[in-house]
């Protein structure tokens, strides 16, 4: 395994030299896009997402019902969410065109647009559209857990009222499927190599509450080895969401500093940094 | 098109086409005809990538290109020949244009990237500059993407972002000779540029492909959304420099000379041929009788203030005042890669 699982046990230090439980460097922006409802742009690593949001606004013709990536709930009374994902060619290290109708790609956006259908308020915009435009600049690991957190800050910048933060992050562990190894740790925020030898789960919960909203597994994992991984993923969860908080009340503070939006009365922030 | 529709009342259409065919025209924006969107573009932005770029206009629209090389072995490579004879393909460069909400197997899209294919192998230099040798190339994939919703037909701004990631794309410096296995630098700081940087080598730097359109007799570059939906044509006319080796030792009286080559010219359809004419004043448009109104109205007089559809071609004297605009010095051309020359190059 890259992650040499020797040299793991020895110094419990990772290929990237982090312990178990460090997340990688998350940087998240929004409001990146002049022309766009919503935007943001994050980075788990060296996983780089955008997400350009345009809604909600009048349902194209074109797009009902056959589009891919959609989640509405009966008769057009909640807004339909649109999702679709764009893997750059560059995004990996090989060169690879990924189509439009790759069957991962369109695996994540079913997850994508399911979730947020569940969690954004999207009675209170009924016979309306909100698309999410996704483009991967590029892959290294803990894919759809930037995904999902990049839509999070483009759904709050567009201002499509949550219930909650949706955050996300993955899991693994250090034992592979078949060694039956006692000692094994769970990993937190994988990145590729990692992904590619490890059993792990991508997990987005609500907020920094332990609601669990995604649970994805791709590998075999053994089922005594879950445990650990879902507690490590949800507290992983916790700290991803302050991160995208911490990165949301920049910006609103920002705003407020140059002046492009009021500061409100009941607001408890501090600007003065 | 790649445009989504401009949703403007035939009144609408007719006086912005009033006002840009007026002498000098008036565009809603202020700009003058040869004038631009002003664009903020950076380079380098892609660490996976041989050469990147990201450019936005002032409206927000945005896009993103990568080039990525790979070795790719020639097929039937000749054993008889010339060795310095260097056969080239087109095929070796591969372009792909993804708009968001649009199908990558969309007419329009690939439309799109084959006039910047064909711009950027105009001139049969380019490919050649991917010969490794008599066994093996460089396969070049360039990725654009467009990251805002389509604005207006995005084909500027995506020539603009490939120009400059072509510029800024740089290849491993090879180190074995003749025919064998090749074998590189695998220092990234000792690389080479695909287009060689000033005073290096002659050759044709990447070409840019403008739009132009036409309102009356008046040329218009840059067109934004409803500038195009009044076009009477619009012209996608790529053009690109060419660098001559000066003699070394002189005094470059002329630096600022700027040798251009037109490349291609290609009709883009208008959206404004599928807008619906207006109706005059003076024409009973209730309909009596449940009639709708009479059919033959397109095929009337054009009535001054009234919007109707372009019909038929472009003029020659048209197409030649647009190619002349572009090439003549201090022309739009040079403008744009005075401007492009600015950018610093990661």
């Amino acid at each position: 395994m890259p992650l040499d699982t020797s040299t793991y046990s020895l110094a419990l230090l990772r290929v990237d030299g982090r312990r178990w439980n460090e997340l990688r460097r998350l940087h998240a922006q929004i409001r990146i896009q002049a022309a766009a409802d919503g935007s943001s742009y994050l980075e788990m690593g060296n996983t780089k997402v955008m997400c350009v949001l345009t809604g909600p606004s009048e349902p194209q013709q074109q797009q009902q019902g056959q589009r891919r990536g959609q989640a509405t709930a009966g008769g057009g009374k909640d807004a339909a969410i649109n999702v679709s994902i764009v893997v750059a060619g560059f995004a990996s290290v090989d060169h690879k065109k990924r189509g439009r109708n790759d069957k991962r790609t369109q695996e994540l956006e079913l997850i994508i647009a399911k979730t947020f259908a569940s969690v954004a308020h999207t009675h209170l915009f009924p016979h309306s559209s909100i698309s999410l435009a996704l483009h991967v600049l590029s892959a290294d690991g803990s894919l759809l857990a930037a995904l999902l957190n990049a839509a999070t800050l483009a759904l709050i910048d567009a201002g499509i009222p949550m219930s909650d933060y949706i955050a996300a992050c993955t899991a693994g562990s250090t034992s592979s499927y078949a060694a039956a190894d006692d000692s094994a740790d769970p990993l937190l925020d994988l990145n590729t190599q990692e992904e590619q030898e490890l059993p792990f789960i991508t997990v987005a919960t609500l907020g920094e509450t332990d609601r669990v909203a995604v649970l994805n597994c791709e590998s075999r994992v053994q089922v005594s080895r879950l445990e650990g991984m879902l507690a490590v993923a949800v507290d992983g969860c916790k700290e991803v969401k302050q991160l995208l908080d911490k990165a949301i009340k920049a910006k609103g503070a920002k705003m407020i500093r140059e002046g492009a939006a009021e500061k409100s009365d009941a607001m408890a922030m501090d600007l003065d940094e | 098109m790649a445009t989504t529709h401009t949703l403007l009342s035939p009144a609408e259409l007719n006086y912005l086409h009033t006002s840009l065919s007026l002498r000098p025209p008036i565009r809603s924006d202020g700009r003058l005809p040869t004038q631009f969107r002003p664009l903020t573009a950076e380079t380098g932005i892609l660490q996976g990538t041989n050469g990147s770029a990201c450019v936005t206009f002032s409206d927000g629209a945005e896009a993103i290109v990568g080039v990525k090389a790979e070795i790719e072995k020639t097929p039937d490579a000749q054993q008889s020949g010339d060795a310095d004879e260097k056969k080239a393909r087109g095929d070796w460069v591969e372009i792909s244009v993804e708009i968001p909400s649009q199908r990558d197997d969309d007419a329009a899209t690939v439309f799109l990237g084959e006039m910047l294919r064909e711009a950027l192998l105009g001139d049969g230099e380019f490919a050649k500059k991917l010969w490794i040798n008599r066994r093996f190339h460089w396969r070049l994939h360039i990725d654009i993407l467009l990251l805002s919703p389509p604005l207006s037909y995005p084909l500027p701004l995506l020539s603009l972002t490939t120009h400059l990631a072509l510029l800024a794309t740089r290849l491993p410096k090879l180190k074995s000779e003749g025919d064998e296995d090749p074998m590189f630098d695998d220092d990234w700081e000792s690389s080479v540029f695909v287009y060689p940087r000033e005073g290096a080598s002659e050759g044709t730097r990447p070409p840019i492909t403008l739009l132009v359109v036409t309102v009356g007799d008046n040329v218009i570059f840059d067109p934004t959304k409803e500038e195009l939906a009044v076009a009477e044509t619009a012209l996608a006319v790529s053009v690109a420099e060419v660098r001559r080796e000066r003699p070394r030792g002189g005094m470059e009286v002329d630096s600022k000379g700027r040798e251009l080559k037109l490349l291609s010219i290609r009709t883009i359809d208008p959206p404004s041929r599928l807008t619906p004419p207006g109706v005059p004043n003076g024409t009973a448009t209730t309909a009596t009788e449940g009639k709708p109104a009479p059919s033959n109205l397109s095929s009337e007089t054009p009535v001054a203030g009234v919007w109707k559809a372009p019909l038929g071609g472009t003029k020659f004297t048209v197409v030649d005042g647009i190619i002349q605009a572009v090439l003549e010095k201090g022309g739009v051309a040079d403008e744009v890669l005075d401007g492009l020359d600015g950018v610093e190059l990661a």
